[in-house]
């Protein structure tokens, strides 16, 4: 925080009683849980909102006994299951043509180095186009670290399922990348 | 490369069990095209994660674009509100001083017409008593709202700090029902030299 700048309390009260714990989940998987649901196609303050949900129902969860295995993979599956519900057409905004803002995000690099980029991310947005909703749900649960049988467990299907579509997948952006 | 093909994008990711993993590792060593695979495979996930990236970061951008005016509106709201509450009283200390530039300085001009058609002295001695006066009371007066720090803390925080502290109710700055109850953030407001409202960064 700089020198200049105040705390603000606005009047929110705590997420969970099981604080600490909560907390620590918060902070570890907020950023993954929103770059996912984005990436999905939700709106900022869509994602927001379902990741806000989401922790809301693990705190539900965990207090009304519910199991605390694999708390990411849950996190993750009740956050897919919102998304779905909230969005029906997400695949369609997310294999979008490279979107303008990230033009302007590049711009702030070197000129060379902005080119690159730029003609990196065409390709990779052009391979994205290519591929299966699972394969593409694989890929971003995947960039959200999760394991393959995690992974299965979110989208409902065999962890073998999952290896054999994510090895199909990355093969794909590489050689739309790379060709 | 051969029957490793399939394997190699586990092996990445470390899925495969430690007997398999240590099979495909011996394989890849030896193998340049497996090699030039799993770099390929590599260079992809980590574009794609990047990608990823920057399409969070653009909706980011977007929604912060949004609110801007929302937000600088309310600081600034907020900023006049906090200068009305400190100055006001300040300002209502000193009002026989403002009444009396006000007056005075109405009269220097004629005053000062009297002077040119040869007023009487008494009347000189009159205007310079006024004109000093106006002087002192101009004087006071910038004394009293620039004072020094042991004088007055209430009224002299925008001259030396530039922080403020603002409790703003969230239904002010989000939309109902974007912030559910049960949640906590923490605002930063970091205000500029010039007094508005440099930034206000959210976090839980």
């Amino acid at each position: 925080m700089s020198g200049n700048s105040v705390p603000l309390a606005l009047p929110l009260s705590r997420l969970a009683t099981g604080e600490s714990e909560t907390t620590t989940l918060y902070r570890e998987l907020r950023k993954p849980l929103l770059r996912y649901l984005v990436c999905l196609g939700l709106s900022m303050d869509e994602a927001q909102d379902v990741v806000q949900d989401a922790f809301l129902g693990l705190h539900r969860h965990v207090s009304g006994g519910g199991s605390q295995e694999n708390i990411r993979g849950w996190l993750f599956r009740v956050a897919h299951n919102q998304a779905r519900n909230r969005q029906t057409s997400y695949d369609r905004r997310f294999s979008a043509p490279l979107d303008p803002e990230i033009d302007s995000l590049l711009d702030q690099a070197t000129p060379e180095r902005a080119v690159l980029e730029k003609e990196k991310f065409r390709r990779m947005a052009k391979a994205i186009d290519s591929l299966t909703d699972c394969e593409r749900e694989c890929l971003l649960l995947r960039a959200g670290g999760l394991r393959y049988r995690e992974i299965g467990d979110v989208l409902d299907i065999p962890t073998s399922t999952v290896g054999d579509t994510v090895d199909r997948a990355i093969k794909k952006l590489a050689e739309e990348c790379n060709g | 490369m051969g029957n490793f093909s399939g394997k190699l994008i586990a092996w990445l990711d470390h899925e495969l069990p430690d007997n398999e993993a240590t099979e495909v590792e011996r394989h890849v060593k030896g193998c340049a095209e497996c090699r030039s695979s799993v770099h390929a495979y590599g260079e992809a996930g980590n574009l794609f994660d990047a990608y990823c990236e920057a399409v969070v970061a653009s909706k980011m951008n977007r929604k912060h674009s949004l609110w801007t005016p929302v937000l600088t509106g309310a600081a600034v709201t907020a900023a006049v509100a906090a200068s009305l509450l400190v100055f006001l009283p300040a300002l209502s200390k000193q009002s026989a001083p403002i009444e009396q530039l006000s007056v005075h300085s109405a009269v220097v001009p004629l005053a000062a017409d009297v002077v040119k058609v040869g007023a009487a002295p008494v009347k000189r001695r009159q205007q310079r008593r006024d004109h000093t006066r106006i002087q002192n009371s101009a004087r006071a007066l910038e004394q009293n709202l620039v004072q020094s720090p042991e004088q007055d803390e209430a009224t002299n925080w925008m001259a030396t700090r530039q922080s403020v502290q603002i409790a703003i109710p969230g239904d002010a700055v989000f939309p109902p029902g974007v912030v559910p109850e049960g949640v906590n953030f923490i605002a930063d407001l970091s205000i500029a030299a010039d007094g508005s409202a440099e930034r206000l960064h959210l976090r839980p």
